[in-house]
């Protein structure tokens, strides 16, 4: 089932929740809608649930408009941030409340319920109830009653936000699995990056109620089209460099940053120009020696570091008066450094993403 | 366009304006604007304002309102702040039990309270008796002492919930850090404790003020020729009868804008000094010696009893031996209590007939305006809010005169019917009703609703379905309160009520007003007990006590 979003605007008093959307998700895929709290992201989805009525725009299933459709004949399955599971009503008649809605037989009720409990591993618990249950089962019976309906579309609104970090991890790996398997186009929203990427077909994200960028997780991870991208999308060391060059023949600039040159792949650009460039603090590397690397050598000094095990990631002044922040991966014991240490790094010239020129 | 808003909830949205336009705004409006006409030719006037402001008897009368109420209200403080104290912060033998009893006096009707004083310390007192066979002389109890008593006894629990519920609010944290910063306990409970404690009590007082202003029964019964306001206004109605309602009109508006200014008062001085926290370690209960704790436990014993002990008086009459106004404490006799079910059960049909109406109608309208206010928040919805909440400025007396001239003639003539009552009563009560209920809702999630829609209900059968059957408790509660209080309402009734349609409360008012306490104990016992019972109901089944509820 695909989902169409055509200029869908929908304001409260003066805030503009949502300012002339579109998107277009496609049949079984997994999308979300990723962005700080308050960009718009989950007024979206109860848009498309038919909670929120949008001043303007439309929503399509396939070739249906749905906008004007009540949100009880949509057809859509939603996972509530807090589960909205009915106290008063055991695992099984949660699962079942949606099917007896449809005035299903009693046989086939049973039959469904039992399937789609299998299919979160609740078959034991069907006779408990909400407050008996731990949060990841809760989790997994509002996902079960949202599937078992068999929407077109699952509509997921920050279902792991109340789960403790292991669980989460646990749990989106699993919805993850169950969606690929039923093949269920999924819209999710989150303010979590790192669970967005690991989870995601394609991710939108959304800043003051506008779509910054849409792409699959590498894309915009790696190809981020704006600061507000890069920025939310992981630790990024910005810096400003002024184009003092162009190598047309290996497709070079050369720049400079704070006095200190520095090469990078990109474009042609004329001298004189300012670039706003990205650096992710994986893509910067220790050198051991002056003579390591033949461009991009830098000299720095850690100001502080902190070690997790099988990662440490200092935090460097360099170019007189920036702050880096560099990950080194598989850290050897006794090469760690400690504050006030001198430090030499590099990277490749084809590593640095240009976020902005002017 | 028109389809769009034309659904349920937008009709039950513009009958509760109807209703609320029809029995409560127009009314007052009416007996406003007859406040402003002559009795005799209708025409603009300011004569019934000047004479309040120039003949000494109404100035007495206002002053009087003010005096009573203002001592009601420095008593009720000076007991129910150590009480709230008290019980939140100190281990006490039987505590849970003294709490609830001692929330008991707010829903026992006061009229009551005033018979059981006159029966003990009244001219012909039980108490006043025995003194004087011993040769002592005790204080008379008629006139304000007897009132401020009556008052400051039946109205002090409400400061006494206010301070502990506001104690029991306040992180333990709190005052924890403001020690470990270096603070005396003296010096905490100075700087953090009472300020944040401050606008309950304010809140407390200002409530205990409210309620004996508007106060009929106590007046009536125990002041004899201490007049005030809320007497006085039913006073001028009765003789006006059939004529302009000027001067009953002038003395309501009075009324209305003291009670008016006293919910400003705590709408914009207190709500807004009002911490809302939500505690999650309430402050430690702390076990004390036993001889404090014996002193502070007999100080919220006696304060308990003395509130009870009229009831029991009344209970103890209805099975003593009467001969009018004679009563032979010690010797058993069912007569009286044979008498109100044999003889005249009417009254008492009455009362359970019209509180029972009354209830039912302010829960389906209670269930349906909380509905509106909580989860269709609007412009619409927030002056429906106000609107519902006006009558409790209105003083009880005060209705019944508006709503009695406004329908007495003209289209509607509700004026001589059992519906009258049941209007007045449903306007009074019915806040009880969306307060509970409303509360209960603010706590079930928008998504409970959201996710029953989203799996195919429509949104009325999901509210029915889904959110009702949560709402129950808060939806009975809020019943059982409207019932009780409407079955010891006296106020509006004695306005309102004719021949066939006395109820309890008025039957009773008339046997003490002709000494026959007997009967009129009779009938108190009936109201008491009936009062009680859906009380312990509320309290153990489902858990509710009235400090969640009032």
């Amino acid at each position: 089932m695909q989902v169409l979003i055509k200029e869908i605007t929908k304001s409260y008093g003066s805030l503009k929740a949502i300012d002339r959307v579109s998107l277009s998700i496609e049949g079984g895929e997994f999308f979300t809608l990723l962005g700080p709290s308050g960009c718009g992201k989950t007024t979206l989805l109860r848009v498309i649930a038919g909670f929120a009525v949008p001043d303007g725009g439309e929503v399509f299933f396939e070739k249906e408009r749905i906008d004007p459709i009540p949100p009880h004949k949509r057809e859509t399955g939603m996972v509530f941030q807090n589960y909205a599971l009915f106290p008063q009503m055991s695992v099984f008649d949660n699962v079942a409340y949606g099917l007896r809605a449809r005035k299903m037989g009693k046989e086939e009720i049973q039959s469904r319920v039992s399937e789609v409990l299998m299919n979160v591993q609740l078959e034991n618990l069907a006779h408990r109830y909400p407050n008996q249950l731990s949060g990841g089962q809760q989790q997994r019976v509002a996902l079960a009653r949202a599937l078992v309906i068999r929407p077109k579309v699952l509509l997921m609104d920050e279902p792991l936000s109340n789960l403790d970090a292991r669980l989460r991890v646990s749990m989106r790996e699993e919805i993850r699995r169950i969606q690929k398997r039923l093949g269920i186009t999924t819209v999710y929203v989150t303010h979590d990056q790192e669970e967005a990427m690991a989870i995601s077909d394609r991710i939108a994200i959304f800043n003051a109620g506008q779509v910054q960028q849409i792409g699959t997780p590498s894309e915009i991870y790696f190809q981020p089209k704006s600061r507000f991208v890069a920025e939310f999308t992981g630790i990024s060391n910005l810096l400003n460099i002024t184009v003092s060059g162009y190598d047309r023949e290996r497709s070079l600039i050369e720049g400079e940053i704070n006095g200190e040159p520095l090469r990078m792949k990109g474009a042609e650009t004329s001298p004189g120009n300012d670039l706003l460039i990205l650096l992710r603090p994986e893509w910067i590397k220790i050198a051991r020696s002056e003579t390591d690397t033949p461009i991009n050598l830098f000299r720095g000094k850690v100001v502080s570091s902190s070690f997790t095990g099988s990662m440490v990631r200092y935090q460097i002044e360099a170019f007189r008066n920036h702050l880096l922040t560099i990950e080194v991966q598989d850290p050897h014991e006794d090469e760690l450094k400690k504050a006030g240490d001198p430090m030499l790094f590099w990277f490749k010239a084809d590593r640095p993403v240009i976020l902005m020129q002017s | 366009m028109i389809r769009r808003y034309l659904n349920v909830w937008n009709i039950i949205l513009l009958s509760a304006f109807v209703v609320l336009f029809l029995f409560v705004l127009y009314p007052m409006f009416y007996i406003f604007q007859a406040s402003f006409l002559t009795p005799e030719t209708s025409q603009f006037s300011l004569e019934s304002y000047q004479k309040i402001l120039s003949k000494p008897f109404y100035l007495r009368c206002l002053r009087n309102s003010l005096w009573v109420s203002a001592l009601a209200m420095i008593f009720s403080l000076a007991v129910g702040i150590p009480f709230g104290f008290f019980t939140a912060r100190f281990h006490l033998p039987g505590k849970s039990i003294l709490k609830t009893l001692a929330t008991l006096p707010l829903i026992l009707p006061t009229f009551i309270g005033a018979e059981a004083w006159i029966l003990l310390l009244g001219r012909k007192g039980l108490l006043t008796q025995l003194f004087h066979q011993i040769g002592l002389s005790t204080p008379t109890i008629y006139g304000w002492p007897g009132i401020v008593l009556v008052f400051t006894l039946q109205f002090f629990p409400y400061v006494f919930m206010m301070v502990s519920a506001s104690i029991n609010s306040i992180d333990r944290s709190l005052e924890e850090s403001a020690r470990n910063l270096g603070a005396s306990s003296w010096r905490v409970f100075r700087t953090v404790t009472l300020p944040l404690v401050t606008p309950a009590i304010f809140g407390g007082a200002l409530i205990v003020f409210y309620l004996s202003i508007e106060n009929f029964g106590v007046p009536t019964l125990i002041g004899e020729d201490y007049k005030v306001l809320a007497v006085q206004a039913y006073n001028e109605f009765i003789s006006e009868m059939g004529g302009n309602p000027s001067m009953a009109g002038a003395l309501s508006m009075v009324l209305v804008s003291i009670t008016l200014t006293i919910t400003i008062l705590q709408k914009y001085w207190v709500e807004r000094r009002s911490y809302a926290m939500s505690s999650l370690r309430p402050p430690e209960i702390r076990r004390l010696k036993p001889l404090p704790t014996f002193l502070i436990w007999s100080f919220c014993a006696f304060f308990v009893f003395l509130s009870l002990f009229p009831f029991l008086v009344v209970i103890v009459s209805s099975v003593t031996k009467t001969q009018g106004p004679v009563m032979y404490f010690g010797q058993f006799s069912l007569k009286n209590l044979a008498n109100a079910f044999q003889v005249a059960p009417r009254p008492i049909f009455n009362s359970f007939f019209l509180a029972t109406v009354t209830t039912l109608i302010g829960m389906v309208f209670g269930l349906a305006v909380s509905y509106l206010v909580v989860r269709r928040r609007g412009p619409a919805t927030y002056l429906l809010d106000l609107l519902v909440l006006f009558p409790l400025i209105i003083a009880g007396t005060v209705l019944g005169i508006a709503l009695a001239v406004t329908y007495n003639k003209g289209r509607i003539v509700l004026t001589g019917t059992w519906m009258i009552l049941v209007l007045a009563y449903f306007i009074r009560k019915v806040p009880f009703s969306i307060k509970t209920t409303s509360s209960i809702l603010q706590q079930i999630d928008v998504s409970m609703e959201e996710a029953s829609i989203n799996l195919g209900v429509p949104p009325l059968r999901s509210f029915l379905k889904v959110i009702v059957p949560l709402m129950l408790p808060g939806i009975a509660a809020g019943g059982i309160i409207m019932w009780v209080t409407t079955l010891a309402e006296l106020s509006s009734t004695i306005v309102l009520y004719y021949g066939p349609w006395t109820t309890m409360t008025v039957q009773i008012f008339q046997y003490i007003g002709s000494g026959d306490f007997g009967p009129a104990s009779a009938y108190g016992t009936v109201l008491i007990i009936a009062v009680l019972i859906p009380l312990f109901i509320l309290n153990k089944i489902l858990g509710k006590d009235l400090s969640t509820t009032l």
